[in-house]
């Protein structure tokens, strides 16, 4: 044994937790028939979205992080979706999957759909055992209540959610008492401390953004892990070339072009994210020699394209305003995407 | 194969409904059309706070900022030489620089043609641009069968040459070509019998031209009976009489529904005959549903300028938007040129 091998290894300073479907993988299950084809799919027959190996991989390889990984697929799909994320080169350190035949043979019919009572206290058991200083990034969806649970969490270990108001939630969210003591066992472990710096939320159903605007600037909603790596970029968790291979994964596996990436960024820069030195330094890395970066277009092209985008934004926009989330007037996000009382997205302004 | 990504520059202010219709259309557009990227020109503000109330997709839009717009009422030169920041101006410069394919506006017609005449060239053998407008028709036209035909010039030209006529018919020939799938489009001059010596002088010199002109499948001259019969695939004429032939059958239009409204109202009787006639009235509304139709171009720019109704709602402009991504694909412009230079 050498050395090395025998020195524990470093404790992560940075976790990042994902959800799986329409967060990873590009699932469909509206109907019976989408869940059956979903069920028997094999593993190479799944397909990630665009950009998000790449980012997990660009993500992974500082070295000094976790992937965690809470996913609403039942338990029976581990070996397929172990096979698929090893076929992306996707290295995971924890791996969470729903007992969905569990909850069926015990008659928990909410369970099977009901996310808060599953997700909610799985991260948090996760995060009692995860070091006080390690940062978390955490990567949902808009098809349920990715952003309600997950700001929650945030809010919950930085000591910000009254305990009142977390038990309206769990009733509200119809949560099995066994869940609701598991999550208060698990919050009461965590030393206070605010460690979620962004909650990424892929617009998989197009959700208008405006829909997430009062969960404050800390939840971003995007359109493409693009996105979600330039915001990184500006965050510090990564470089401008690790950037620009979450891109060309894009380009090169989804036909994404010049023009959506420029886009992306310009749409990121309207809602106020303060990209300006995130894309200098993109710029500058694309100048550099790099023959990864061919793939895209030649780079006075793609500079060209970045720079115009900012240029035709004249002033600066604003950026978003901090709030503090009030979750009980925000308890529909909870329910289930299906549930009656769960209120549609925002509808545009009347005119 | 992939289709060639086309991005469409949209003057989003100076509509009747404002810039919020404009905002949605495109943001429709970019959900139902993944090869069309929409080039949103027009006050940043009001367009951000729309489009992210609204379903879209953020890789398919970018913004132009613009502070300054042309409303309907005002004189286009006077506005235009006042407002060099007008949303229009910008757009049809970045239609012209080549950063969009295509202008699509809603705005003051005067303002847009203007505008267009001082960004974009007119293509060789093209004295003036000639604005068209489809309108429903009895018959279907082209591959698509659409039931509308292409009426050329309504305004843009008041008092149109025989060289004007002949230009005309060549550019709508190429339009119907391509927008309709319309391989052999029927031209025809309107005049004031069929006969070919019918007509003012420079509407007999144009037929004579016209029929000389090798691959068109000129009808001769055709009636305003013809009109809404959809005897011709592409009616050519001045812009003094396409504008006063399209504005009373806009109004002939608006006066049947009206008086059916009147009918609906007066007697028990009428309506319940009314009710019987529901379903007929309902395919009449859905064929002259000019919604459907999105907009009509400017032709004979060397870029493409479709023009939206000022009342245009969402689905109009996503449609306009649309007939201008063709138009860009299949190289309008190119097919004119073709055409004029036979």
């Amino acid at each position: 044994m050498s050395l090395p091998d025998r020195i524990d290894p470093r404790p992560p300073r940075r976790i990042y937790r994902w959800d799986l479907d329409k967060t990873y993988l590009q699932t469909e299950f509206d109907s019976i028939r989408d869940i059956l084809r979903t069920a028997f799919q094999k593993a190479h027959e799944k397909q990630a979205v665009p950009g998000a190996s790449a980012l997990i991989r660009e993500l992974a390889a500082n070295g000094d992080s976790r992937l965690c990984i809470v996913s609403g697929s039942p338990r029976q799909m581990r070996s397929v979706l172990e096979e698929k994320l090893k076929l992306d080169g996707v290295v995971w350190d924890e791996f969470v999957l729903k007992d969905n035949v569990g909850n069926l043979m015990r008659g928990r019919f909410r369970a099977l759909r009901g996310q808060v009572g599953y997700k909610l206290p799985a991260i948090l058991e996760s995060r009692a055992l995860a070091p006080l200083e390690a940062e978390e990034v955490l990567f949902g969806d808009d098809a349920e209540a990715d952003a309600f649970i997950y700001s929650l969490y945030a809010d919950m270990v930085a000591g910000r959610v009254d305990e009142r108001v977390l038990t309206q939630i769990l009733n509200q969210a119809a949560v099995y008492p066994d869940e609701v003591e598991r999550v208060h066992a698990a919050w009461k472990k965590i030393p206070v401390s605010d460690p979620v710096r962004r909650i990424f939320i892929h617009l998989d159903r197009l959700t208008p953004p405006a829909h997430f605007a009062d969960y404050g600037p800390r939840v971003v909603p995007i359109f493409n892990y693009f996105q979600a790596a330039l915001v990184l970029l500006a965050d510090g968790h990564l470089t401008a070339p690790q950037v620009i291979k979450v891109a060309v994964e894009m380009v090169q596996t989804a036909g994404h072009n010049i023009i959506t990436l420029s886009n992306s960024f310009q749409d990121l820069l309207r809602r106020g994210l303060p990209l300006q030195q995130a894309a200098a330094a993109l710029v500058q890395a694309l100048e550099g020699p790099n023959a990864l970066l061919q793939a895209l277009r030649p780079m006075p092209d793609i500079i060209s394209a970045f720079t115009k985008r900012l240029a035709a934004l004249g002033t600066e926009p604003a950026p978003p305003p901090a709030r503090a989330v009030d979750y009980l007037a925000m308890l529909h996000h909870a329910l289930p995407r299906t549930h009656k009382t769960r209120k549609p997205p925002a509808k545009p302004p009347a005119t | 194969m992939a289709i060639k990504p086309v991005t469409i520059a949209f003057d989003v202010m100076g509509s009747d409904h404002g810039p919020a219709e404009v905002i949605r259309g495109a943001a429709q557009l970019s959900l139902e059309s993944p090869h069309i990227h929409a080039l949103l020109v027009g006050d940043r503000a009001v367009i951000d706070d729309v489009l992210a109330a609204t379903r879209h997709s953020g890789e398919r839009i970018s913004v132009q900022h613009a502070s300054g717009f042309i409303a309907m009422d005002e004189k286009p030169g006077e506005a235009l030489a006042r407002k060099p920041d007008a949303s229009v101006s910008v757009a049809a410069r970045l239609v012209a620089e080549g950063e969009a394919d295509a202008l699509v506006s809603a705005g003051n017609t005067g303002a847009c043609v203007l505008a267009c005449a001082r960004h974009f060239q007119l293509l060789p053998g093209v004295r003036r641009a000639a604005l068209a407008a489809v309108y429903p028709t009895r018959m279907r036209h082209g591959g698509k069968e659409d039931p509308f035909s292409l009426i050329l010039d309504v305004g843009a030209t008041v008092e149109a040459t025989a060289d004007d006529l002949v230009t005309f018919a060549v550019m709508g020939a190429a339009y119907a070509r391509i927008i309709s799938r319309n391989e052999q489009p029927k031209v025809a001059l309107l005049s004031n019998g069929t006969e070919s010596t019918k007509g003012p002088r420079h509407v007999v010199e144009a037929h004579a031209r016209i029929a000389g002109l090798p691959g068109m499948k000129f009808l001769g001259n055709v009636e305003g009976v013809d009109i809404p019969k959809g005897t011709a695939d592409v009616v050519v004429t001045d812009g003094f009489v396409g504008n006063v032939c399209l504005k009373m059958l806009e109004g002939v239009h608006e006066t049947v529904f009206e008086l059916a409204q009147y009918a609906h109202k007066e007697s028990l009787r009428w309506r319940a005959g009314l009710a019987m006639l529901a379903g007929g009235i309902q395919r009449i509304k859905d064929i002259t549903d000019w919604e459907q139709y999105g907009g009509a171009p400017v032709l004979g720019f060397d870029r493409i300028f479709i023009k939206a109704h000022g009342r245009s709602h969402a689905r109009a402009i996503a449609n306009a938007g649309k007939i201008a991504a063709k138009a860009a694909a299949n190289e309008l412009g190119k097919s004119i040129q073709q055409g004029l230079a036979r």
